[in-house]
């Protein structure tokens, strides 16, 4: 069913993790990289269940607890169709958050003693699994595992105890006595599907683990005639056991033994324990799979050897951690399941802790008052939802595109959620802390672009080929000027350039372009630079067949040395919403093939640049469909006219918010030598100003 | 009006002479240094524990190494996004300097550290910067690489451009720290790791390889774009952005003495062959000697 469920801190430690089958873990490397780091493809909204990601022949499904930083991740087939698992995750989630709580609390947490987990986490998956196809409430996989045992029948139950009746499916023992049984079973089977919280199901732990308790069941309802003396006895052990697993929830395989052997000599603790389960009525059973009174058996007795002498401390530490027991952890799945239906998702542990309850109170609202300066809140989504709206509005001021500044300020939002600001630090500080590390690292580009580096390894060796670049853009945001101001630096660095006037299409285009190489190439003569030279084939012919020409000719037609070494291709200005057009451009990338492709867009206020960068980027596919530059479309931005905005940056951020595509260089003025690199720190800062 | 007449007469009362006004002030004068010294004093003892800073590109294996140096064994790793630290204890086979005249039995407590781990993702890096200029007690900076991955261009590069901009930083804070309090020279160990995967770099080849790929970086970085950040006046202080010795052609760890940088490469790896121990005893004694 599942391939592998993991559980992870943000920092990337894995705490616990189960396999059923290997998984590379380059499968949830890729997760983490895609979908928590680059913020790739999550556009839908993640309205109730837990977002999918796919990655090879698998499905990953997570979720994650902020305030302690966990991420929980489960992997399984894409072939398969698991509905189980959003309620798996979220179960994990809030057990285990629970269980590890103190742990999880803990400065400098690079290690948790986990084993204890795996009896509740396969007690859970054998609650939840539904399978695949499987209708939920079928006997074999839920009501199997569960069971309803009146707890005043347990004890004498117990004595004959045999084997459960049809329910458990491997252990097809002697179903005598079902009469009892059937109903609760039904009940419960009612309950469950309802998600409520009445049934007692009880998760078993691990097949082994599981075998113990399950007589603890058996005995209540089903009686069989079985049992010898001895048995009967073991049963009442058995019984025993389960009521003090119900103290511990994470029991693990070995304790488990240790204690049944307790209650095998302290029957009369035993019998104590299950009134007080009376009370409760059914609370006290632990619904069990009884897979084999018999091949427990001989597990039983090596338990009890070894075990006698454990017992006493084991007994106390239990008690000690006490409360959280198997029956607990029934209701409590229930519970966690049922809230999150409700309220989308909340766990269990974090509900009665919720301060907007017990800020009504005026004591606690000037604590909150005073919190708020000093520090050691906890934020909730009212305390957060003022000052976010309030730098919403900040971004949109320094023009940041209203969908990507409701992306950053939702993500600021589950980042600071149930999170405690640190001492003397007010929730603004902290909310424009968390902003600019959002800012940051929208715009810091996942691996740098070092062009001359680039363009030294493609022009040597033996494989070497003019290196090409082409700049795309609609009319006028000044795709000729930063073509120069890109040829001006590479002239510089003692590069051969090729200018390619690729507009064929507006009158004088051409013109423009060979007053520009004019001046370059004075310019680089007068300097003892580079060289460059204008390719043009006059007006109305075929771009892409112009750019081919040029590339071939820069490369001297294959005989020989190449006459240069970059060649700048200039395109057509064209409105992104021109169908015709914009379609071209598919050719031209295809019939180019450009190393990069650069698209020019302005930072003025008030233009639809997120619209043109997302037409233009969805245009360069390759011959096989796939968009070019691992799937984003274009390679860089060049954001002409910064120096006109002032600190309004924010076009930056749309740009890159929507395409996922780099800044690579900005414009910041009328010279040649007025291109630059993007400074991230620089751009944060004035977006945060 | 009762406010200022209660404050009056509680003036009057502690300039009288009366005994309880002495009494108070005495008690007082003679608390207030010992509760401040308390204060001070256990923030200055939380805040001194000597720490060393994870560094390196993503996959090289810093959170693997520091569970390894935490817990003794290793956990499995995925791509970190956070940073975060761990509370470690110098094993007992290695002396750090300052314990160095320490008799060979006494184990009684093994210096502790703090290790720092953080992500090595290209958008992440910001969070090793910040720990880079706020961490204090900062003892030495680990730059942890992936020996195999050195073999293709683009991881050599990839973690050859790290290093240079770490390296520059470095470079930069010791220059620009002259004329303050605390030049502060911090070593730096690259650890050379993953050695126990068959087609990885020996030590000292990744050293070469390291050091011809920092010189190219150097000199395509000193000929490329200034950034936005920079202003029109530091243009031209270009030997500040040089790193190493300015003008040279070749690049090596040592020309970053001169700037208060010590550098040097060690081998080890964090996993043992065959699902064995790794080989940390070089790490462990570079922690060691640094403590
Ligand atoms: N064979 C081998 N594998 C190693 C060694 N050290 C680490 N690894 C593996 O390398 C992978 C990456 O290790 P991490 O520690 O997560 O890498 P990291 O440097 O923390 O990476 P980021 O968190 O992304 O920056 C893991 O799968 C480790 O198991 C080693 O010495 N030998
Ligand atoms: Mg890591």
């Amino acid at each position: 069913m599942l391939d592998a469920f993991e559980i992870l801190t943000t920092s990337g430690i894995v705490l616990w993790r189960k396999e059923y089958a290997p998984v590379s873990s380059n499968v949830i490397n890729s997760l983490i990289n895609d979908v928590f780091i680059e913020q790739r493809g999550q556009k839908s909204s993640d309205g109730g269940s837990n977002p999918a990601y796919r990655k090879d022949k698998y499905t990953l499904r997570w979720t994650s607890a902020k305030d302690v930083g966990l991420i929980f991740v489960v992997v399984y087939q894409s072939l398969l169709h698991l509905s189980w698992v959003d309620n798996l995750l979220r179960a994990v989630r809030a057990l285990f958050t629970k269980q590890y709580a103190t742990e999880l609390k803990k400065p400098h947490l690079t290690n948790i003693d986990s084993k204890d987990f795996d009896p509740t986490f396969d007690a859970l998956v054998r609650k939840l699994d539904t399978g695949s196809t499987r209708r939920p409430s079928e006997p074999d996989s839920d009501a199997g595992v569960i069971e309803l045992t009146p707890p005043s029948s347990t004890v004498s139950a117990g004595e004959e105890g045999a084997d459960e009746d049809d329910a458990p499916p491997p252990l097809p023992g002697a179903p005598q006595f079902k009469k009892p049984a059937i109903p609760q079973r039904q009940k419960q089977e009612s309950a469950i599907v309802d998600d409520t919280t009445s049934a007692d199901i009880t998760p078993v732990p691990t097949p082994d683990a599981s075998r113990p308790s399950t007589p603890a069941q058996a005995p209540s309802h089903l009686l069989t005639a079985k049992a010898g003396p001895g048995k009967a006895s073991r049963r009442a052990r058995k019984a025993n056991t389960s009521a003090f697993a119900t103290s511990a929830p994470a029991s693990s395989g070995d304790e488990r033994p240790s204690s049944r052997a307790k209650g095998g000599k302290a029957s009369v603790k035993q019998k104590r324990r299950w009134d007080a389960n009376g009370v409760a009525t059914e609370g006290d059973d632990d619904a069990v799979l009884d897979y084999s009174a018999v091949t427990s058996d001989p597990a039983d007795g090596e338990g009890e050897l070894d075990v006698d002498d454990v017992k006493a401390e084991d007994m106390g530490s239990r008690t000690g951690k006490g409360q959280f027991v198997l029956k607990d952890l029934d209701d409590e799945v229930d519970a966690i399941l049922a809230s999150s239906k409700a309220t989308s998702t909340t766990s269990t542990s974090q509900t009665p802790s919720d301060p907007s309850g017990l800020l009504n109170t005026a004591t606690s609202k000037i604590t909150g008052l005073f919190r708020n300066v000093v520090g050691g809140k906890t934020l909730s989504k009212a305390d957060l939802q003022q000052p976010l709206a309030q730098m919403q509005s900040h971004l949109l001021e320094k023009n940041v595109a209203r969908e990507a500044a409701e992306r950053l300020t939702t993500s600021v939002e589950t980042d600071l959620l149930h999170h405690k600001t640190a001492s003397f630090t007010s929730i603004d500080k902290t909310i424009r802390e968390s902003m600019a590390k959002a800012l940051t690292r929208i715009l810091t580009p996942t691996s740098s672009l070092d062009l001359l580096r680039n363009i030294t390894s493609t022009i040597e060796g033996p494989t070497a080929r003019p290196y090409v670049i082409s700049i795309v853009g609609v009319n006028g945001v000044g795709k000729s000027t930063s073509l120069s101001k890109i040829a001006y630096f590479l002239l510089q660095n003692k590069f051969r350039v090729l200018v390619v006037a690729g507009d064929t299409f507006r009158s004088g285009a051409v013109e423009q372009l060979r007053v520009h190489v004019r001046n370059l190439s004075e310019l680089s003569r007068r300097e003892n630079v580079g060289t460059v030279e204008l390719f043009e084939k006059g007006y109305g012919k075929d771009a892409a067949t112009v750019a081919r020409d040029a590339v071939t000719h820069a490369t001297n037609a294959g005989k020989g040395e190449m006459l240069y070494d970059v060649v700048l291709i200039d395109t057509a200005g064209r409105r992104h919403n021109d169908t015709r057009l914009m379609s071209s451009l598919t050719k031209f990338g295809q019939l180019a093939n450009p190393d990069k492709i650069f698209m020019v867009g302005e930072a003025l206020v008030g233009t639809d640049s997120v619209a043109q960068a997302r037409n233009f980027a969805k245009e360069f596919v390759d011959t096989k469909g796939q968009l070019r530059n691992h799937g984003v479309g274009m390679d860089g931005f060049i954001i002409s006219k910064c120096d006109t905005v002032g600190d309004m940056v924010g076009t930056l951020v749309s740009m890159v918010h929507a395409t996922g595509i780099p800044v690579v260089f900005l414009g910041v003025g009328q010279h040649y030598g007025d291109l630059r690199g993007l400074n991230v720190g620089w751009a944060v800062d004035k977006l945060m100003k | 009006m009762a406010g200022q007449s209660t404050l009056e007469s509680w003036l009057t009362w502690a300039f009288s002479p009366s005994i309880s006004a002495i009494l108070v002030t005495l008690i007082i004068s003679l608390l207030s240094p010992i509760l401040i010294h308390f204060y001070l004093y256990r923030k200055a003892q939380s805040k001194e524990l000597p720490s060393f800073l994870l560094l390196g590109p993503s996959g090289a294996g810093k959170t693997s190494l520091l569970t390894l140096f935490a817990n003794g064994t290793s956990s499995k790793t995925h791509t970190s996004q956070t940073p975060s630290s761990a509370l470690c204890a110098l094993p007992s086979t290695i002396r750090s300097t300052s314990d160095r005249y320490r008799s060979e039995n006494d184990t009684s407590s093994q210096p502790q550290f703090l290790l720092l781990d953080t992500p090595g993702h290209g958008k992440l890096r910001h969070h090793a910067l910040a720990s880079l200029t706020t961490s204090t007690a900062l003892k030495g900076l680990i730059y942890v690489v992936d020996s195999a991955a050195l073999s293709s261009s683009a991881g050599l590069t990839g973690a050859a451009e790290y290093l240079y901009d770490i390296l520059l930083l470095l470079q930069k804070r010791h220059t620009g720290a002259k004329t303050s309090k605390d030049p502060q020279a911090l070593p730096v160990m690259i650890a050379a790791n993953k050695q126990d995967v068959f087609s990885s770099l020996p030590t000292q080849m990744v050293k070469t390889k390291l050091e011809e790929e920092i010189a190219r970086v150097r000199a395509t970085r000193s000929k490329g774009l200034m950034d936005s950040g920079v202003g029109m006046e530091d243009a031209g202080e270009e030997e500040r952005e040089w790193l190493g010795e300015y003008g040279a052609e070749a690049f090596g760890f040592g020309q970053m003495e001169e700037h208060g940088v010590e550098v040097v490469v060690v081998g080890g790896s964090v996993r043992g062959e065959g699902g064995e121990k790794g080989d940390v005893e070089g790490w462990w004694g570079w922690v060691g000697e640094n403590l």
